[in-house]
């Protein structure tokens, strides 16, 4: 049974994407779109019921365990909330001019594309196949980034298409070195030197001195995709010029999806030199990403391009994580993973209603949200409260464990810059969402009542939002547990 | 053919590589540069023949054909159509100049003659300087990928850098297995021309060539 | 290793051999270069009757040249020969006597530069000003270029010396090359324009202010010195061409002693530099004069290619 929805998975948003092209009415293709979602959601769910109770599953270059689950669940969860959210969202952009309705089929066709290829990401046993799955991404994506047509959506989709591509050749070029590694080390030649079940088998026999620099390939590389410094010059052009439904994906699943693969590597790395090696890389990146993005946020007044590298900050917090290491703070990182993929693309919805009520990007044209769209704007202050790291939202809880794990393990520098970096992130931010909410509303605001289903979709994702920073639910945890288990092992 | 036949021919395809990749980036046209990579992705479709028959694998032979077909006419004849069609700017415009450039590919060249030393056990005896050729080939078509404004000089790098990655597979592991080549030449394709039609796009939309486009800062 | 060694004789008559010939070279390559511009052209023999005309004629030089100015076409003329005398022509093979390498005769030649250019600025013109500073220009990037790949093909033989590089690599050619090689022989076809001063460095067939390097110089000289000049131009043309035929294709037929012997190999190396010119005539023919300062650039690829031959071989 979990063998045949190893492959009927990626399949579902493929034909979902098919559909698409079948039809031009609006209302229909949201259908299509949020039915597709559900049963993509439903099928993981019995995946990870099948997987809780018998272990890893594989079939063929596809292979499912924990930690891929982990991934898969964030990735469907955030599929079905955009798709709810964009039935409200299309309407207003079609109205405005920003979607045009004879492209309408394309979008939504390309947005399953997305996510069938984001799949196969997390599903992939075969390294290569990872590799030409986190291409598949970036073409896709690309299109998406663009998709609005105006000049500055091409120019961020070009940056995006270059820089990724330069640098997942260097994660490609990392791949060939690991699997010239394994072949040595006797495993068959062809498929088999390429899968990582069967290279973490014999892992504690490669040749450390090839791991190590096929692994620092496989960081800038995968690295690039996953937004950490310095090669994160792309992400808040991309993820601040697509649609807004699109940058929530960008920013809660496809950098997350980057950085399963960085993990996988990783698990290779520390068996075949040490865990030393790989964890200080780890923490390199993470660092300079949380250093790097830090003025930025401070000095921005596009507010999505604020999310953007925020972004940045974060997915240099899970690095931080996955350097400290040990089982702390291996679960600190996964548990961050589930918990910024959420709240970003809650903030991301929230960005989005609120660009399109004053139509505009800056922050200082949006004022007095809160007089106008009072739901809107308390979702808003939450996502923004949440991000900064406040309690008793999710992030709180991760960030507070990866700062435990740093500590435990003594890294008393990393620690302290961490610290200095959330603590002025935390003021900037609080000062940009609460300029937003507050005050008296600007001309430009429109004072049409909310529409129903974004609304819908964030609370959905809000709700689970404030669940886990209150309590991780039982079944969570203990897919987090053997998630850790098979990274620490 | 004997083993020291195929190291000595291995050895001289991968000079004239070298060679091609010098080319490519010291080019100051964009015609230059295409036909450069189609003389380079010629001479890795013929190294994969030539570690085909000596080692019989038959994958590579599978590859090599597929090299020579799209990526030694059909691509670099795509790129050729675009610049005559569509009246894209012809010079090549370095970010910083070629002569630094030139310097940063010999600092290339020596760092993966100095890289490949290290990665020693893994390297095959038959294929000789492959490992080092290869990897200079890839980390210089990232260069060219990183250091030029013109859209289509980009792409020429990207092809570059492939042919790079697979000479450094052929060079260490006789090539990855047949069905991941095959993927990783057709995302090469799709994103070649994905990047053809942003090119066009942003031609027809904007009026403008895509290097000016700059007005995303901060 | 093949040929035999090369007694005082032979080296003097080698010597003799290139300062004839010279001439006929540079004859062919115009020749060539007309019939591929659709015209006649003036004959083979063209260079000769300028060099006897000139002979004839008188001295004219200027108020502000010193007395150095005199002896300059006569010295350069003596470097160039002497140049001459260290590449092997019929034979390959060390000489029985100390004479002097590869390097040596590079250095003959940036000697014959030098003093033309310190001529030009001697004489005090305009036009050799520029000329020189101009060819000075040129100079620092083509020498250690033409070093390197003297480097590069020495290292394997063990020696610099000219003769015995050239029997080191023996009769095999193309076949025999290594990679480092191909590099090298890359990089001295981008280099003999700038040796010999043709297309697309500088533009041997004009007389304009513009485009002129080596021109420029030898403006001021008249009479028999500008013959000097002229011949010595000839001659390190061929001498490069002999240079790079030594250096990558010494196949010459399997020795042979006596007269057949010498026939054969300078009948091999006659077919040796009618290649090479016909490459110089090809390209003078294709491609049009380099603007000043796109020739650093263009030298920046034999450089390179030059620099990677090296490294090819160290590595």
């Amino acid at each position: 049974m979990a063998e045949t929805l190893l492959w009927v998975l990626p399949l579902v948003p493929t034909v979902t994407a098919l559909l698409m092209l079948t039809t031009r009415d609006r209302r229909i293709l949201s259908a299509i779109d949020v039915g597709g979602s559900a049963v993509l959601l439903a099928l993981t769910l019995v995946l990870a019921r099948e997987v809780a109770a018998g272990g890893p599953r594989a079939l063929g270059v596809l292979r499912v365990d924990d930690l891929g689950l982990v991934f898969l669940l964030l990735l469907v969860v955030l599929t079905l909330a955009v798709s709810i959210y964009t039935v409200g969202w299309l309407k207003q952009a079609l109205a405005v001019g920003n979607m045009k309705s004879e492209l309408l089929r394309s979008y939504f066709a390309l947005v399953h594309a997305f996510v069938a290829t984001m799949v196969v990401t997390i599903l992939a046993d075969n390294l290569g196949v990872l590799w030409i799955a986190m291409e598949g991404t970036t073409i896709t994506s690309a299109v998406l980034i663009g998709y609005h047509g105006h000049r500055h959506g091409l120019e961020a989709a070009w940056k995006y298409i270059i820089v990724t591509t330069i640098g997942i050749s260097f994660g490609l070029f990392g791949t060939v070195l690991i699997y010239a590694a394994a072949a040595a080390a006797g495993l068959q030649g062809g498929a088999g030197a390429l899968s990582w079940s069967a290279i973490m088998k014999v892992a504690p026999t490669l040749d450390p001195g090839i791991v190590r620099i096929g692994f620092v390939f496989v960081m800038v590389g995968y690295g690039t995709k996953a937004g950490l410094a310095p090669m994160h010059l792309w992400l808040p052009d991309a993820h601040s010029q697509a649609p807004t439904p699109v940058s929530a994906l960008l920013s809660g699943v496809l950098i997350k999806c980057a950085l399963l693969g960085i993990i996988r590597f990783q698990t290779i790395a520390a068996a075949a030199c040490g865990r030393a090696f790989p964890a200080e890389v780890l923490l390199v990146f993470g660092l300079t990403s949380v250093v790097v993005a830090t003025p930025f946020i401070l000095a921005q007044h596009d507010i999505k391009r604020l999310l953007g590298y925020h972004s940045v900050e974060h997915v240099g917090i899970v690095a931080l994580g996955l350097g400290f290491g040990g089982r702390i703070g291996t679960y600190a990182a996964l548990l961050h993973v589930v918990n910024h993929g959420i709240t970003k693309a809650l903030a991301f919805f929230a960005a989005g209603k609120a660009i399109a009520r004053y139509g505009s990007r800056d922050m200082r044209v949006i004022r007095g949200l809160l007089t106008v769209a009072p739901v809107g704007a308390t979702l808003l202050m939450l996502a923004a409260l949440s991000l900064a790291g406040v309690p008793p939202f999710s992030i709180f809880v991760s960030e507070l464990m990866v700062l435990r794990a740093g500590i435990g393990q003594g890294h008393w520098v990393a620690i302290a810059i961490f610290l200095a970096m959330v603590v002025i992130i935390f003021a900037g931010l609080l000062h940009h969402a609460g300029s937003m909410a507050f005050g008296e509303p600007t001309a430009a605001a429109t004072r049409e009542p909310e529409s129903w289903s974004p609304l819908l979709g964030m609370m959905l994702l809000a709700g689970i939002m404030i669940l886990l920073g209150l309590t991780i639910p039982a079944p969570l945890d203990g897919l987090l547990r053997r998630a850790m288990e098979i990274i620490v092992g | 053919m004997s083993p020291g036949t195929v190291h000595t021919i291995i050895d001289d395809l991968g000079a004239l590589l070298l060679f091609t990749m010098i080319l490519i980036v010291a080019a100051g046209q964009i015609y230059r540069a295409i036909y450069a990579v189609a003389a380079q992705s010629l001479f890795i479709a013929v190294a994969g023949g030539v570690l085909a028959t000596a080692t019989g694998n038959v994958d590579l032979w599978v590859i090599a054909g597929i090299t020579l077909t799209v990526k030694a006419i059909v691509l670099p004849w795509v790129l050729h159509w675009v610049v005559q069609r569509m009246n894209v700017r012809r010079e090549v415009e370095p970010v910083i100049p070629i002569g630094a450039t030139l310097a940063l590919a010999v600092v290339i060249v020596v760092a993966s003659f100095q890289l490949s030393a290290s990665l020693g056990p893994v390297r095959q005896a038959i294929t000789g300087n492959a490992l080092p050729v290869g990897i200079a080939l890839t980390l210089t078509g990232v260069l060219v990928m990183a250091t030029r404004k013109t859209a289509l000089t980009q792409m020429v790098g990207l092809f570059a850098s492939e042919n790079g990655i697979f000479f450094t597979a052929m060079a260490v592991t006789q090539g990855m297995p047949l069905i991941i080549e095959i993927g990783v030449i057709l995302d090469v394709i799709l994103a070649a021309l994905v990047m053809t039609i942003m090119v066009l796009r942003v031609r027809s939309t904007v009026d403008a060539d895509i290097a000016d486009l700059d007005r995303l800062r901060g | 290793m093949i040929g035999g060694e090369r007694p005082l004789g032979l080296v003097l008559l080698e010597m003799a051999l290139l300062v004839l010939l010279g001439p006929l070279v540079t004859g062919t390559i115009q020749k060539m270069k007309a019939r591929l511009q659709c015209r006649r052209g003036a004959g083979v023999l063209q260079p000769y009757y300028d060099l006897i005309k000139l002979l004839r004629k008188g001295t004219v030089q200027a108020d502000t040249a010193s007395g150095f100015f005199r002896s300059i076409p006569v010295l350069v003329l003596a470097a160039t020969v002497t140049a001459g005398a260290l590449v092997p022509v019929v034979r390959v093979g060390p000489t029985t006597f100390p004479l002097g390498d590869a390097l040596m005769l590079l250095g003959l030649l940036a000697l014959a530069r030098f003093l033309t250019a310190v001529g030009a600025l001697d004489a005090g013109g305009a036009f050799g000003g520029m000329g020189a500073s101009r060819e000075m220009t040129i100079a620092p990037l083509v020498e250690p270029v033409l070093m390197m790949v003297v480097f590069s093909t020495a290292l394997t033989a063990g020696t610099t010396e000219l003769g015995a590089l050239a029997a080191h690599r023996g009769t095999s050619w193309i076949v025999a090359w290594r990679a480092a090689d191909f590099l090298g022989f890359a990089a001295m076809l981008v280099l003999l324009p700038a040796e010999t001063g043709r297309i697309p460095v500088d533009n041997p067939d004009t007389h304009l202010e513009l485009t002129m390097l080596h021109e420029g110089m030898l403006l001021e000289h008249s009479g028999p010195g500008l013959g000097c000049m002229l011949l010595a131009s000839h001659t390190r043309q061929i001498v490069t061409l002999g240079l790079v035929a030594a250096l990558f294709f010494p196949a010459g037929p399997a020795d042979a002693a006596g007269a057949l012997g010498l026939l054969l190999g300078a009948g091999a190396f006659a077919v040796k530099v009618l290649v090479l010119a016909t490459y110089l005539a090809l390209v003078e023919s294709s491609y049009a004069k380099l603007r000043l300062f796109r020739v650093p650039q263009y030298l920046g690829v034999g450089f390179v290619c030059a620099l990677v031959a090296l490294a090819l071989r160290i590595l």
